[in-house]
């Protein structure tokens, strides 16, 4: 039987995966893509199912927890975008998103 | 690093705008999931969060962040965009600590500077690619 928090953590790394893909197609919509609307109807969708995932999420952890977890949703959103919008992700721009996971870590270890 | 093009000022604009109201949400959420009744009941939870003024506002933020957020992701990459407002994080922590007496240690100041290093350096990035640029 899996523990409170662990429920917890499962639901916001599933959010983290939700929120990666409706933000791409959240962003195809304004790409100027066939059917924007489509796009934006899908993320949307995806984003509300997120969002009542991380309502009970927070029922299984103290807020500061469940933010922290999802900055997961940081190497989520870049990865995606990477492969699946193309975007130029520098060694650069890697480099900022890891320091912030680390740092958003850190603050809510703490919390 | 990548030479910087010219950065808007209404993506600029939109990127605050985004912080400001990810930062209330966060705070708001959290009040609102807490004022629920815990009977486990779902129907009971639906019509709860119908009646409750904090989970309309709850709404009304979100509404306001969807639509800013398309602004601002037709003027940035996603992958630009995404980590800059992860600047909500330091305000929370900043309000925590100045508005609710929350106590704090380094640990928790390193963290901050690592946020805050790390926007920094997507900062020095492009914020947009285009088309000629998209990596296969």
């Amino acid at each position: 039987m899996m523990g409170q928090n662990a429920i917890g953590v499962l639901l916001v790394v599933i959010c983290a995966l939700l929120e990666g893909v409706g933000q791409v197609f959240l962003k195809k919509s304004v790409l100027g893509a066939v059917r924007w609307y489509l796009w934006i109807s899908f993320g949307v969708v995806i984003l509300l199912i997120e969002t009542m995932i991380y309502s009970q999420a927070l029922l299984f952890l103290d807020v500061g927890a469940a933010y922290a977890i999802s900055s997961l949703n940081l190497i989520s959103v870049t990865f995606m975008s990477r492969c699946l919008l193309r975007e130029k992700v520098t060694r650069i721009r890697w480099i900022g998103v890891c320091l912030i996971f680390i740092g958003v870590s850190l603050v809510a270890a703490r919390a | 690093m990548s030479k910087k093009k010219n950065f808007p000022t209404r993506l600029a604009a939109g990127l605050l705008l985004a912080i400001l109201i990810d930062t209330a949400l966060q705070l708001v959420w959290k009040s609102a999931v807490l004022s629920l009744p815990n009977d486990g009941s779902p129907w009971l939870n639906v019509q709860a969060v119908l009646h409750s003024p904090l989970f309309i506002f709850v709404i009304f933020l979100m509404a306001c962040q969807f639509f800013n957020w398309l602004m601002v992701l037709g003027n940035a990459d996603l992958s630009y965009a995404q980590p800059v407002t992860s600047l909500s994080y330091v305000s929370v922590f900043c309000l925590s600590v100045l508005y609710l007496k929350e106590t704090t240690d380094l640990i928790q100041i390193a963290g901050i500077v690592c946020v805050l290093a790390g926007v920094w350096f997507i900062s020095q990035t492009d914020h947009v690619t285009h088309s000629s640029e998209r990596e296969s």
